[in-house]
């Protein structure tokens, strides 16, 4: 494993401005990331693990501190370089799925090849990633509102996985579905570490972090455990 | 390429239908409005130009120049000479040329006096040019034809006999006898003539009353082809006005450039009332891409969390703006061929100009700025989607 962390957070602080006050969602937080770490983020509700994920899929830059993703400082970034990095380094699944509602099964797996390559795709790739997650021609021809909660999530794992990227971002990801489904969708991501992706996951549930090899405890927008 | 963008637009606008529909009926009403607007005003252009167009076919030269004729006991004179003349026949080609006399003069038929001016023209010219309403133009030396405002005044009718000149107890008037009565000329006189408050002779008569047998007030030149004009002005000047200038050209084109231009400011009044309607689907637009934006705004969140770019955000709602500019723009065209003719016959009355490149243009024209406003309206929202702040955007509902 190299010795430079894939994601590095150096005194990392973010403070909303709010009408009630400044509000230090994380206080001066350090951490290294390495690459190929399978890691749980946990913490009660408002301890900061929101704003971490905001911060590590870079939709969000640091009050102050430094963020390391890739090699790269996220704050010095231009706003396309980060739309760019956000992208190709990184896959997202979120607890509500967040596929597109416009788009069929297979177009929503398809969408980030498109954004990458400006072309739609012709190498098979999107369909062979559906076909990985148990979805077949005529499944994938579905659009979102017509597919169970666990087929979503797998439609969505698809998507993050297509441009290949180094980061597979996990926010609550079992959160809406069943624990069978739920355990099935971990075993995924399980297999998916095992593959050689960095996966940071944030949860609640102590059963799903236990599928970690590392645990993050916020609270207060501290590190208080690692 | 097939792009994925244009592909959600087309199924946002298909997802919202009814809505969508609606704001393109905005956009429909304003190309109909400015298409049929401008082609009615164009048809009304067309129309009277050539109506006008109809009275330039006449050149017509008279003469300040003051000389003392040999015929004319030495009194001064004004007028275009016998030699003039024909230099002017030589210069005018095939074209008629008609020479006239003509004064004013007073006039009695029967006991009331009356005022008008009366033109001397050879007979044979007299039959060539005069269309006559009622009986026959003349054929004697005390022969005339009236008039339709002379006519309607003093009530003259055929056979009725005119006194010529001021009423005098030791001198006997000649008399004309009307045998013709001309029809209303008002201003589109078709031969440079107007004739409505004249009394009209043989030229012999009016040289053996008047005098001046050698010279013509007027030579009017009745042009065969129009677009001529300026060349047949041209050669009679250089004929005529060698050395210096002799006598005045003129003809109606200052009139018809005039008439032109005030309806063609009405054209583009009547424009600026159709494009009032296009201002308000402007914000029917506006407003349904506003809507569209607030609807998606998490599927906007989406698109930006995992890395679509500003600019193609944009794009995709510019789309939107496009398709429903472009269903407008071909309802509308459609509808304006339809209106447009329906209005121009209607309210003109002849849509012999109706397909002309110059009317027509307007239904493409009135569909070009319809899809233009439209996109332009989609400019505001389609910015406001794709600067919205991911995080935010996918935290609505």
């Amino acid at each position: 494993m190299s010795e430079v962390p894939l994601i590095r957070l150096a005194d990392v602080t973010k403070v909303y401005h709010l009408e009630s006050g400044d509000f230090v969602a994380l206080d001066h937080v350090s951490l290294d990331i390495m690459e190929n770490e399978f890691v749980a983020i946990m913490g009660p509700s408002g301890s900061g693990k929101s704003t971490m994920m905001n911060q590590l899929g870079i939709l969000d830059v640091p009050t102050s501190g430094n963020l390391f993703i890739n090699g790269k400082n996220v704050a010095a970034m231009t706003n396309l370089e980060r739309t760019h990095m956000r992208r190709d380094t990184i896959g997202y699944i979120f607890q509500n799925f967040y596929l597109i509602p416009l788009l069929s099964a297979y177009e929503n797996v398809e969408y980030p090849l498109i954004l990458k390559y400006k072309q739609r795709d012709t190498s098979g790739k999107a369909a062979a990633i559906l076909k990985s997650v148990g979805f077949d021609e005529k499944l994938s021809a579905h659009r979102p509102t017509q597919l169970s909660g666990g087929q979503q999530q797998r439609v969505a794992i698809a998507r993050a996985l297509v441009n290949d990227p180094k980061i597979l971002l996990c926010d609550e990801p079992t959160g809406n579905l069943d624990r069978k489904t739920g355990f099935q969708t971990m075993d995924i991501l399980t297999g998916l570490h095992k593959e050689g992706k960095t996966v940071i996951l944030v949860t609640h549930d102590p059963k799903i972090a236990e599928y970690a090899h590392r645990t993050i405890q916020l609270e207060d927008g501290k590190v208080v455990a690692s | 390429m097939k792009d994925i963008f244009f592909d959600l637009s087309v199924r946002s606008v298909k997802l919202n239908f009814m809505r969508s529909l609606l704001a393109s009926i905005g956009i429909v009403i304003g190309v109909v409005a400015i298409s049929s607007m401008g082609m009615l005003g164009t048809n009304m252009q067309l129309i009277v130009k050539n109506q006008l167009t109809a009275g330039i076919n006449t050149i017509v030269i008279t003469s300040d120049v003051v000389r003392s004729e040999p015929g004319s006991f030495g009194t001064p004179t004004t007028g275009i000479t016998k030699s003039q003349l024909n230099d002017i026949r030589d210069a005018a080609g095939i074209n008629d040329v008609i020479p006239i006399d003509r004064t004013n003069t007073q006039f009695s038929i029967g006991s009331s006096d009356g005022r008008g001016s009366i033109m001397g023209l050879d007979l044979t010219d007299m039959k060539s040019i005069m269309n006559v309403s009622e009986g026959s133009t003349p054929r004697g030396e005390s022969d005339a034809i009236v008039g339709a405002t002379i006519a309607s005044r003093f009530n003259l009718k055929i056979g009725t006999r005119i006194k010529i000149g001021e009423p005098n107890i030791s001198v006997t008037r000649p008399v004309v006898r009307v045998v013709g009565i001309l029809p209303t000329i008002g201003m589109s006189s078709s031969n440079g003539i107007n004739t409505d408050n004249a009394i009209i002779v043989s030229d012999t008569w009016y040289s053996a009353q008047f005098g001046g047998d050698n010279v013509y007030d007027q030579v009017n030149v009745n042009l065969k082809d129009v677009s001529t004009l300026s060349a047949v002005e041209t050669a009679i000047g250089n004929k005529v006005n060698r050395n210096k200038e002799v006598v005045r050209i003129s003809d109606a084109s200052s009139r018809v450039t005039s008439v032109s231009s005030t309806l063609s400011s009405l054209t583009t009044f009547i424009l600026a009332i159709g494009s009032i309607s296009l201002l308000v689907a402007a914000t029917s637009i506006f407003n349904v891409m506003m809507m569209s934006v607030n609807e998606r705004v998490q599927e906007i969140g989406i698109l930006l969390s995992i890395g679509t770019e500003k600019g193609e955000v944009r794009r995709m709602f510019l789309y939107e703006a496009f398709i429903l500019g472009i269903i407008g723009a071909i309802i509308g065209g459609i509808m304006s061929i339809v209106i447009g003719y329906s209005v121009v016959s209607a309210m003109i009355g002849n849509t012999a100009y109706f397909f002309l490149p110059e009317s027509i243009i307007y239904v493409p024209a009135g569909m070009l700025i319809g899809v233009v406003v439209c996109v332009a309206s989609g400019v505001y929202p389609a910015w406001k989607a794709s600067n919205m702040d991911p995080i935010e955007a996918l935290r609505a509902e």
